[in-house]
């Protein structure tokens, strides 16, 4: 399962709860991650200036500083992938992580798979940024040309309306990554935008007509409930889907 | 003089002929007295009888005193002939002395007693205001109650205050246990006899023993009942019901003075009623704040273990990496510890709860202390490194009575408490020693001390210091003070003077009885 995009990352962990960290530690030098950790914001902060890590994942709550101060001064020098790990129920804190750069987050208690789900992503998409984006983009029976600005799902064209295909992008850019209700208005409808949120949930809903096989129960436009939306990488078709 | 006024009326009227009489009898007893002096000693008596017998004795003295004059000093003698205009002058200015002296008198005497019923009903209106400010209203009516017995000198007195609803909402009597049963017969009974409305009031007569033998040959008691309704803007709403004996009558000013006390009842009544709603939101939202309080901790506190349980037990189900017997023993032992401290928030939360709802006892036995506090840092080491816990011990202690595993979960919380605010690897140090018939144990930490403005409100449950970066539901302190004074012990915590704070309980040996 470990591909070779992944191996050999450096992972800096910044979480004060040593058992948890510990855990986290291990099972990530077990899946190939080099991986150092740290208790405070402070030693986090400084670690990364020596380890150079390719990702980091931040706890919140640390003893010395708040996880957002972390993510501030990480920012002012580097665009290295942030996930953020939060105990809080709070959605306030997450959108707040996610505005301020954070690339993603996980709320605690989370399962490992999920974790290693999301650092592959996070990693990815970093290893992406420089290049230029593939031309097509495939999520399950969901396929879009980029150049063309061609949408099929199984095969069956699909006609976007400029703006839905503008949010289908916006999407795709970051495909995998949770993005935030401003962020995904600011790309589509413009910088001016930021609080509309129910433009959004109501292209969302027909995009979700239009592409997904069953809009209920969608499979690539996920919504993070309070934060925003989420458009998954599915793997490629088998048949029991 | 007022004692004279208060006289019946036979004695007064006697009174006042006595006077001319005393006075003819003067005038006799010297002889020879002008006409004109004569009257003036009977005009000294007819105003002094003004005055203090009223009008009626004065001019019952005036036409006496005409007679007498006529009778005894005007010629001729010892006959009622009239025959000198002058005489009928004389009996006039009697007369008119009497009338007009006697109503300026009355009128006098009137306002003396209005100004003093005045008076007397605002002292027991702002005394009436003064009881029923207190919080709870069924003994300050009880007070009223009783003040208004006192006051006109009756019987019993039985206050009843229903609500808008019809529901009795207070009730309070004051007399003796014998008068007071008098009375409530006399209400179930419905009275006997209807006398008139005095005042628009209805005044009964009953029979409160009428069917129920009262001790041989005791004629049984009448009371007559004056009630006063209570008014509300909704209508009457209740009643005070005053118990005299039959033939005791009530005044205009007893009546208005009833009135104005029954008036203010239904206002304080209304008050203390909402007062005590207002008292039962604040309980509620301050116990809804509670809830959220300890959700929030609550949420807080179990996810930090579950966190580390759920990613030590998914990495050991992973199939994708081959753990080496080192990885496996590591995740293995996290899912156990953290386990272990999930088990003990699981237990402070149930503490806390048996705490506050007071049936927590300690279940004592004799145990050494050393024993127990290696047992306990032996099971928290692993939990608080990287911090260092190091015991200051002696040898061994003389057994102590208590509860042990109480005194096991207070322990831990001041240890866990300590590794909470202290930078990694400062030693945390638990020294004892049992003295003065007392175990004492004290927990020095590193960290950055109590402010002194959480001091106060440290052992509160939920409390957290601001200088707590991480979580935690602030029980452990409340805990462990609720468990100390189970064990009627005290706890308390002080800033060392080299830095650090110091938290140390005491619990009674168990040498000496409580």
């Amino acid at each position: 399962m470990s591909g070779g995009l992944t191996g050999g990352a450096r992972i800096l962990v910044v979480d004060d709860e040593p058992a948890l960290r510990r855990a986290v530690e291990r099972n990530l030098v077990g899946h190939g991650f080099e991986v150092r950790g740290a208790e405070t914001g402070e030693e986090g902060l400084e670690l990364e200036t020596r380890f150079h890590p390719d990702l980091v994942l931040l706890d919140m709550v640390l003893p010395d500083m708040p996880g957002t101060e972390v993510i501030e001064r990480l920012r002012e020098r580097s665009s290295l992938p942030i996930i953020v790990l939060s105990v809080r129920e709070a959605e306030g804190d997450k959108v707040r992580a996610l505005e301020l750069g954070a690339d993603d987050y996980l709320t605690k208690p989370f399962g490992v798979d999920e974790l290693l789900a999301r650092i592959r992503v996070a990693l990815r998409h970093a290893a992406r940024a420089g290049a230029r984006t593939e031309p097509v983009f495939r999520s399950g029976e969901l396929t879009v040309d980029l150049e063309r600005r061609e949408v099929r799902t199984s095969d069956r064209r699909v006609h976007l309306t400029p703006t839905e295909y503008a949010l289908l992008g916006a999407l795709i850019a970051d495909a995998g990554r949770v993005l935030t209700d401003r962020a995904l208005l600011q790309r589509v409808w413009g910088p001016e935008y930021g609080s509309e949120d129910h433009y959004l949930h109501v292209y969302m809903a027909r995009l979700r007509k239009k592409l997904e096989p069953d809009p209920a129960n969608p499979r690539y436009l996920q919504t993070e409930p309070g934060v925003g939306y989420r458009l998954l990488e599915v793997e490629a078709d088998l048949p029991q889907g | 003089m007022e004692a004279l006024r208060r006289l019946p009326a036979p004695a007064r009227y006697g009174l006042a002929l006595l006077g001319v009489a005393l006075v003819t009898a003067l005038i006799a007893a010297l002889g020879r007295f002008h006409l004109a002096n004569a009257s003036m000693l009977y005009l000294i008596v007819v105003l002094l009888g003004a005055v203090a017998l009223g009008r009626g004795p004065a001019v019952a003295a005036a036409f006496a005193a005409f007679l007498a004059t006529n009778f005894f000093l005007v010629e001729p003698r010892f006959s009622l002939t009239v025959a000198n205009p002058e005489e009928w002058v004389t009996l006039i200015l009697l007369l008119l002395t009497a009338v007009v002296t006697g109503q300026v008198a009355a009128g006098q005497e009137q306002r003396a007693e209005e100004a003093e019923a005045n008076a007397r009903q605002s002292r027991l209106l702002s005394e009436v205001a003064l009881l029923m400010s207190e919080p709870n209203l069924d003994p300050a009516l009880g007070r009223v109650a009783e003040r208004l017995r006192s006051e006109l000198g009756v019987l019993a007195v039985r206050i009843v205050v229903h609500g808008p609803d019809g529901g009795l909402l207070a009730s309070a009597s004051a007399g003796e246990g014998i008068q007071l049963e008098a009375l409530n017969a006399a209400l179930a009974a419905g009275g006997s006899e209807v006398l008139s409305p005095s005042g628009g009031r209805w005044v009964r007569v009953v029979q409160p023993y009428a069917g129920r033998p009262s001790g041989p040959g005791a004629p049984a008691p009448t009371l007559r009942l004056l009630r006063v309704p209570v008014r509300a803007p909704h209508g009457e709403t209740g009643e005070v019901i005053l118990a005299a004996p039959r033939g005791s009558r009530f005044g205009p000013a007893e009546v208005q003075l009833l009135e104005a006390v029954s008036a203010q009842l239904w206002g304080a009544v209304d008050r203390a009623r909402l007062r005590d709603e207002a008292n039962e939101a604040e309980v509620l939202r301050r116990s809804d704040q509670v809830k959220s309080a300890l959700l929030d901790a609550v949420s807080h506190d179990l996810r930090t273990p579950l966190a580390s349980i759920l990613a030590s037990a998914g990495s050991l189900r992973q199939r994708d990496v081959e753990w080496d017997e080192e990885a496996r023993h590591s995740f293995i032992e996290a899912i156990e510890q953290e386990a272990h401290r999930l088990d003990r928030i699981v237990g402070n939360l149930l503490d806390l709860s048996r705490l506050e709802s007071g049936t927590l006892q300690p279940d004592r036995g004799w145990y050494e202390p050393t024993a127990l506090i290696n047992e306990v840092a032996s099971r928290l080491r692993p939990l608080v490194s990287p911090h260092d816990l190091a015991l200051d011990l002696p040898e061994e202690l003389p057994p102590v009575h208590l509860d042990y595993s109480e005194v096991d979960q207070v322990l831990s919380n001041l240890i866990e408490n300590a590794a909470k605010y202290s930078p990694p690897d400062a030693e945390i140090r638990v020294s004892a020693s049992v003295a003065d018939g007392a175990l004492r144990v004290a927990v020095d930490d590193h960290g950055p001390g109590v402010a002194r403005d959480a001091m106060p409100r440290l052992f509160e449950p939920f409390f957290r210091g601001a200088r707590a970066q991480r979580g935690g539901s602030g029980l452990g302190l409340a805990v462990a003070r609720g468990l100390v004074e189970a064990h009627g012990g005290r706890i308390w915590a002080e800033n060392r003077p080299e830095g650090g704070a110091r938290f140390s309980f005491e619990i009674p040996d168990g040498t000496e009885p409580a």
